[in-house]
């Protein structure tokens, strides 16, 4: 199994070339070669043109990526306690489930004007549903032996939630998380493809104009990236974070 | 001098038909307390009641003379399951009693020490729970109970997952310890020779009740021979035939 990660490698080498032949035999405009979009890409990155895309886009998915899911952490974490929150709140949380939240960009758009707010408020929505649902019930289903050994130590709410409930939940709640990274990079690239004129997606949507694939395939290109990066990131927080359970359910 | 007395005590999950009922027990200050019963009848119930997790519908419960209505600093509990954080290690699983309620401090953190070695298990102090055998676990379960030196031990089948030899080893340093530290115990077992062998006193409970009782007459501290004289035995037996007649 050691060298499945070449056979890996191989198989994008050989992707690579069939796509390359595939794109001699038609126009750039439909297909362009990778060649010719890695030339692009690097033409891009080294006299800068695409730098302060890239910071935009990064920086409104970062943003709305702690907002949402902080709020949406916070959020869980109260309903997950209390039963209260929980019943008066869930109807909402249900139907505000069922809207599709992409579908509200042009309406934030209106609210919060074309600059960075409302893409970060957009990124922010569809990131806070994930963590709020995962926090809920990963803190609610908690091993009922260990709320008793809780019991029996006289461990406050307060503790109790510090001490057991939220690490127990953790690998939930870090689940969440990687599905709001995923969303994130959908969030902040819908959200400049209505209204942008800086950013990776207003690029995409400008390339598109222009009638520039390359451009539009480097930016694709950068995009992915950006979200393998992210989504490492939050990989890298997992193992480290909940080491000793994987070891459990690796057994 | 009674430490733990149990008044009377009856209990039903919601809507189920009594799991325990109508218990009295009397525990003495520094006793040694074994529960035998088949597996069903109410004793990890009973231990729950008598520690105050559970409320008894009926019935009152009195530690040092003080009512029970919640668990108390002074009790230490072992519970069927080892119940480990898996996510600390076994010496911060020790020591979470005490950090719970304090900063730690060198003396917690030497009495641990002492305790993980007393178990055997001193290699063993940054390993994560995963990592040991169930009955490591159950071990560093027991040394969590013991950190705070409780006077009062609630102990519910702790050696089950133990092979003999270590469940032997383990029984000498808990009667050790119970007796450096005058701590009062009530024992659960469903092994009559672990319950003779360890107890001053030893009550059969069955469907909710206690049946039989009896004060086990062995001089202390125990020795390996006292485990094969007729003494031993022939109280093994009549415990073993009154739990097969309770059943029937
Ligand atoms: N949480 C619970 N809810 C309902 N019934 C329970 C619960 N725990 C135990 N019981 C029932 O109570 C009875 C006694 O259980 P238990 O005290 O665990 O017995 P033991 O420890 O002697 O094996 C059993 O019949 C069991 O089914
Ligand atoms: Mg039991």
């Amino acid at each position: 199994m050691k060298n499945i990660r070449f056979y890996s490698l191989l198989l994008f080498i050989f992707l690579l070339l069939l796509w390359e032949i595939a794109a001699g035999n038609m126009s750039e405009l439909v297909l362009p070669a990778p060649s010719v979009i890695f030339h692009t890409l690097i033409d891009g990155l080294m006299t800068g043109y695409f730098t302060a895309h890239i910071i935009r886009t990064t920086l409104e998915i970062v943003l709305g990526l702690i907002l949402g899911s902080l709020f949406g952490f916070i959020i869980g974490i109260l309903m997950g306690e209390s039963e209260f929150l929980r019943k008066l709140l869930s109807p909402y949380i249900i139907a505000s489930q069922a809207v599709p939240k992409l579908a509200l960009a042009p309406l934030f758009i209106l609210w919060f004007g074309f600059d960075m707010t409302s893409k970060v408020i957009i990124t922010a929505l569809i990131c806070f549903f994930p963590l709020l649902e995962n926090t809920m019930s990963s803190i609610q289903y908690v091993d009922k032996q260990k709320l008793e050994l809780f019991r029996m130590l006289k461990a406050s709410r307060w503790q109790t939630l510090i001490h057991l409930k939220i690490p127990a939940g953790l690998p939930g709640i870090l689940a969440g998380l990687r599905v709001a990274v995923v969303l994130a990079v959908v969030g902040a690239v819908v959200g400049e493809f209505i209204g942008g004129s800086e950013g990776l997606g207003a690029l995409i949507i400008a390339s598109q104009g222009m009638m520039d694939t390359p451009l539009m395939f480097a930016s694709l290109i950068l995009l992915t990236i950006i979200g393998m990066v992210l989504y490492q990131l939050v990989n890298i927080a997992e193992k480290r974070w909940s080491k000793p359970y994987m070891k459990e359910t690796k057994k | 001098m009674e430490f733990l007395t149990i008044k009377d005590i009856t209990y039903g999950y919601q809507g189920t038909s009594p799991v325990v009922d109508g218990v009295n027990l009397v525990i003495k200050k520094g006793e040694f307390h074994c529960l035998l019963g088949q597996s069903g009848c109410g004793k990890t119930t009973l231990l729950k009641l008598a520690s105050g997790l559970l409320q008894p519908d009926k019935g009152s419960i009195l530690l040092n003379g003080k009512g029970m209505t919640d668990p108390s600093y002074e009790c230490g509990f072992v519970f069927q399951s080892p119940t480990l954080l898996e996510w600390k290690t076994v010496m911060d699983n020790v020591l979470l009693p005490v950090s719970l309620r304090r900063k730690l401090t060198e003396e917690n953190r030497e009495y641990a020490t002492a305790l993980l070695k007393m178990i055997g298990l001193s290699a063993y102090d940054n390993r994560y729970p995963t990592q040991l055998s169930g009955g490591q676990q159950s071990r560093v379960a027991l040394a969590r109970a013991l950190i705070q030196k409780p006077s009062m031990l609630f102990l519910d089948e702790p050696f089950a997952a133990l092979d003999a030899i270590t469940r032997e080893e383990l029984q000498e340093d808990l009667l050790r310890i119970c007796q450096l530290q005058n701590t009062t115990v009530l024992f659960i077992t469903h092994d009559i020779s672990e319950a003779v062998y360890l107890s001053d006193r030893v009550a059969v409970m069955d469907k909710g009740s206690i049946i039989y009782e009896e004060e086990v007459d062995l001089a202390k501290p125990r020795t390996m021979e006292m485990r094969y004289g007729s003494y031993f035995n022939d109280l093994c037996l009549t415990l073993r035939q009154t739990m097969s007649e309770g059943r029937s």
